[in-house]
């Protein structure tokens, strides 16, 4: 259950190293392009109805948790997108005849200036599309414009460097083939059963690269609960990451080719569903966007791990005890698990089935406030400062709670907190819910 | 021809052209334009119920924002209420959208009215101030925010200035109030005006994209 | 009455009292909104008054200002008053005829050239040199630019001769005009209404006689004493407009019980005349009293706005065929650049396929 302190700050010092800067040879004029070209093809209906509709209230400031830390009205949501609500006004709207003359044209240096406000100060998290009084989708619209700058080339460093990471060597945070095998070497070495590269299983499971390097407990949690109910599972050496970095980037092709892998694998072995790790948006990629990137429905179901596990308690195939120490606990909802992917009530349900004692936070479920750093921002940084005001929002609410500890179903949301923490001396303790899960099942 | 002949004729009559091809003119480009099926295998829901339920929904917040945005809530929702008192429960009013709808309703006492009036005019008045200073406000406004608010002010204090008799002869107030509303209506498809119509399918596909995902939104 | 005796001396000759005058001429001083210090000024002048010329010339017109004047069951001051002008032309009360009426009006504006009142009701046609309305072989418009050429002032009695009336209204075949359009350097007072209430007119007589001057006119050239409020903020039944009590239709249970007639096309609103106060037949009632909304009778083209019964508010338009006819465009222009869009964005992704 604890966090290799070791391996964590080794993670740490490696995010501080400035990544090697890359010249992509494109000309101001060719970006610009990419950029336009990147947002006509993305802004359809949903996307137009949602662009002509805001109507500068400014609610979805005190929505976001940035703004919420810092009183900064640059951060209010719906100004992050501004570029691409006055392009679609311009060249998309259906009256863009008369709005021409008054509007002015998308230029390369605004795109620029919004590289800070779109990767930064923004974790895509979707608390200001719930207070919107429009109903306006802005994640989607923040979504949309990180698509266009990474068509141009403007990905920030760091977040650029694990994209070409995954895209040109199929590994995150130097974790690849070679380095799950030897996870695995040494789980099995542990008693844990740990099927790899089956030909044929039920179940293809997914790990992440932060769980290979600083959170195997997790992954170790995971097996012992398929194992326990007798699921035919395995896992992947080459298509086992479910982080998704073109997801959080906006490069399309780095997204699909991450979700090809994992759908041609499942193919390959016949799997009738896909397990997603703790991992927000990993779940969000593989469930409710890789169909629609890859143009077919996905031939197997998707869940959470915290789905599925909860699907075997309920189905009696694993039973929980109760906790010889129940805890009063609070549970984070993962932005992309629980509002953007509809998991609140399972991980809920398994906490309470192990006998905890759950606290929301005042703000929970659809109204969470996100973590501060998201799937991979948190890399970025020149961002840290940012962060971790915001972070300093969320820890309020945590302490509000009461709670003895903090329970997620993302590694990252983990990394985030456990940042914050080192970084303000909190001592609360971050606990993975598959973890807390497997800790209690009966024999 | 006078002023308020003009205004009765056909100042209303093209007024009402350009607010009836703009408004749908817009309504249905955005629409119009399309968007792939999902393919993603929604969990159980019903798109209709998910969909309508947030057009209402919406329009209460959830308790941890409310605390937030009370003020902009409450304000915004009085004043909407107050215009709506006014322009459809006075009873000359109902008299005019007799005489293009073929049909009217009942009415309240001009006291009722003209108090929804003045207070919608306050709010009016104290949003456009906060709109210029408040910080968030202030940054993502432009021309169409301000411009729209002034064509909402103007007939309203026009009314009142006509009811009243303030300010000139009673049938220049009338035309000046009826030429008012006339421009409002040429603006509407252009600005911001516009969201009286395009909240609705907002609102719906929020609701039915959140809930295809097991959300509400 | 002689030509050399006052007013004054006429009036005791026919054994009218000090008291009935003087009584006639406090009520008088205050329907011009004159204060009570007045009345004896009032009483002066008018006592010692030498019977004015007035030619009263009849054109366009349906008699109906005249036989307002007229109007009334028994001799009253008024009308001996009105005895006490030496009306030296009028077609329907004069005795003569023919040549020998032309013959008194040419004597009259001779003998008082520069000081006779000149008169005026009905309209003017002007369409076709005035062909339209003849009398004694002279068309009206030669014959008012003759008479009014002497005149010290001209009163235009009715709305015909004020703004042009019913010969003006749409489509006007005649070409009919007020006498302020053809007039244009003369004093001239609008008496409108259709007709005016006789003590309207009687009392800008008196005022034209007692200060020989023009009253304080609106902008329309009416005496503001008679015609500065508007019907409706005189109205008795205003407290039902108020409360938003409205008649919907004649008889109903709101007409019936007197509530307001916004509904049933009053033009109280945007009509200034004295009726509401002064009411007709000597003060009996008034047409919203009889339970019918003010017609606006004594406002320019009253004939013209929209309709008696059409609520002041209502639009004078409201095509249902041309609406929709506008959605139809808006949704044909609209679908046709959603179309535009939709292409482009097809074209995007089609390239952006094409890089992948």
């Amino acid at each position: 259950m604890s966090v290799d302190q070791a391996a964590f700050a080794e993670f740490r010092e490696a995010l501080k190293a400035p990544p090697t800067p890359v010249d992509d040879g494109l000309s101001d004029a060719e970006r610009l392009a990419r950029a336009r070209q990147t947002f006509f093809a993305r802004v359809d209906r949903r996307a137009a109805v949602d662009l002509d509709t805001c109507i500068h209230c400014g609610m979805c400031a005190e929505a976001c948790h940035f703004y919420m830390a810092t009183e900064d009205e640059r951060y209010t949501p719906t100004y992050k997108f501004a570029p691409l609500r006055r392009f679609y006004r311009r060249e998309v709207s259906p009256l863009r005849w008369f709005f021409k003359p008054f509007t002015r044209k998308l230029r390369l240096a605004e795109l620029q200036d919004w590289q800070e406000l779109v990767y930064e100060s923004c974790t895509g998290c979707g608390r200001c599309d719930m207070i919107c009084p429009m109903g306006i989708n802005l994640s989607t619209m923040i979504g949309i414009m990180r698509q266009g700058l990474a068509s141009a080339g403007l990905v920030p460093a760091e977040l650029r460097a694990l994209q070409s990471e995954q895209s040109d060597s199929n590994s995150l945070f130097g974790v690849g083939a070679p380095e799950l095998t030897a996870l695995v070497d040494r789980l099995r070495e542990q008693g844990v059963g740990l099927p790899l590269d089956r030909d044929r299983a039920d179940v293809l499971m997914l790990t992440t690269a932060v769980e290979v390097r600083l959170f195997p407990e997790s992954l170790k949690a995971a097996a012992r609960i398929l194992d326990k109910a007798g699921v035919n599972w395995t896992l992947s050496s080459t298509a086992f990451e479910a982080a998704n970095i073109g997801l959080i980037s906006g490069d399309r092709d780095t997204r699909r080719a991450a979700m090809r892998r994992i759908v041609d694998q499942a193919k390959a072995c016949g799997a009738q569903c896909v397990v997603v790790p703790e991992s927000g948006h990993a779940y969000q990629a593989l469930r409710w966007e890789a169909a629609n990137e890859l143009g077919e429905e996905l031939p197997f179901d998707v869940y959470a791990i915290a789905e599925y596990a909860a699907e075997l308690v309920n189905d009696g195939k694993v039973k929980l005890k109760a906790t010889a120490d129940p805890k009063t606990l609070t549970y984070h909802d993962p932005c992309r698990l629980g509002r953007h992917g509809g998991v609140y009530e399972a991980p809920r349900e398994l906490l309470a089935e192990a006998g905890h004692h759950v606290r929301d936070t005042e703000a929970n479920r659809r109204e969470n406030v996100c973590c501060g750093g998201g799937c991979g921002e948190y890399t970025i940084s020149h961002g840290a400062a940012l962060r971790q005001k915001a972070f300093e929002v969320k820890r309020h609410e945590l302490d509000a709670t009461g709670a003895e500890a903090v329970v997620t179903g993302c590694a990252n949301c983990r990394i985030n907190f456990l940042i914050g923490a080192a970084n303000s001396g909190w001592d609360k303790p971050i606990l993975s819910l598959v973890e807390t899960v497997a800790e209690n099942i009966a024999d | 021809m006078t002023l308020l002949d003009f205004a009765r004729g056909p100042g209303l009559q093209w007024s009402l052209v350009i607010l009836v091809v703009g408004i749908i003119w817009r309504l249905l480009g955005a629409l119009m334009i399309t968007a792939r099926r999902d393919l993603a295998k929604p969990r159980p829901h019903s798109r209709l119920r998910d969909g309508v339920g947030v057009i209402a929904s919406r329009s209460l917040p959830a308790h941890v924002f409310e605390k937030r945005i009370r003020f902009q809530h409450v304000s915004g929702y009085a004043w909407h209420i107050g215009l709506f008192v006014t322009v459809l429960f006075f009873g000359p009013h109902i008299q005019f959208f007799e005489s293009i709808l073929g049909f009217g309703w009942p009415n309240l006492p001009n006291g009722v009215v003209v108090f929804a009036g003045a207070v919608t005019i306050a709010l009016l008045i104290a949003l456009f101030i906060r709109r210029m200073t408040n910080p968030v406000q202030k940054l993502i406004s432009n021309f169409d925010d301000y411009f729209s608010m002034i064509m909402v002010i103007l007939p309203l204090v026009t009314g009142i200035l006509a009811f009243a008799h303030i300010g000139a002869r009673y049938e220049t107030l009338l035309a000046l109030h009826l030429l008012s509303i006339e421009a409002m209506f040429v603006w509407f498809p252009f600005g911001k005006l516009m969201h009286t119509a395009m909240s609705f399918p907002a609102r719906f596909q929020a609701g039915s994209g959140f809930g295809r995902r097991g959300v509400k939104a | 009455m002689r030509k050399d005796q006052t007013l004054g001396e006429y009036l005791q000759a026919r054994g009218v009292s000090r008291r009935g005058f003087l009584k006639f001429c406090s009520a008088t001083a205050s329907l011009m909104a004159l204060p009570p210090t007045s009345v004896a000024q009032v009483a002066n002048a008018l006592a010692a008054a030498r019977r004015p010329s007035v030619i009263w010339l009849s054109f366009q017109e349906c008699t109906g200002c005249t036989e307002s004047l007229t109007r009334s069951h028994a001799p009253t001051v008024e009308s001996l008053i009105f005895d006490a002008i030496s009306l030296d032309y009028h077609h329907t009360l004069q005795a003569a005829s023919g040549e020998g009426a032309e013959a008194a009006r040419h004597a009259a504006m001779e003998e008082n050239r520069g000081n006779y009142l000149l008169v005026v009701d009905g309209s003017i046609p002007t369409r076709d040199n005035g062909y339209y309305s003849t009398i004694a072989g002279i068309s009206n418009l030669d014959m008012l630019h003759e008479t009014a050429e002497g005149a010290a002032a001209i009163i235009a009695v009715g709305t015909c001769a004020s703004f042009g009336g019913i010969p003006a209204a749409y489509p006007n075949p005649t070409g009919a005009k007020p006498v302020s359009e053809i007039i244009t350097d003369k004093p001239i007072i609008n008496v409108s209404g259709c007709p005016p209430i006789p003590v309207v007119i009687t009392g800008t007589l008196a005022q034209y006689l007692t200060f020989g001057t023009i009253p304080e006119l609106d902008p329309l050239g009416r005496p503001a004493a008679f015609f500065g409020q508007t019907i409706h903020d005189r109205c008795y039944r205003r407290p039902f407009y108020e409360r938003g009590q409205f008649a919907h239709s004649f008889d109903d249970e709101g007409a019936r019980k007197g509530w307001c007639l916004y509904e049933l096309g009053c033009k109280g609103p945007t009509t200034y005349n004295a009726c509401a106060t002064l009411k007709w037949n000597e003060g009996t009632s008034f047409p919203i009293g009889s339970g019918h909304g003010c017609i606006g009778c004594a406002e320019p083209g009253f004939w013209d706005h929209g309709g008696f019964y059409k609520p002041i508010s209502a639009g004078l338009w409201g095509s249902r065929e041309t609406l929709v006819g506008a959605a139809v465009a808006g949704a044909a222009l609209g679908i046709g650049t959603a179309m535009a869009a939709r292409a482009r964005k097809n074209k995007a992704l089609r390239e952006a396929e094409g890089d992948s």
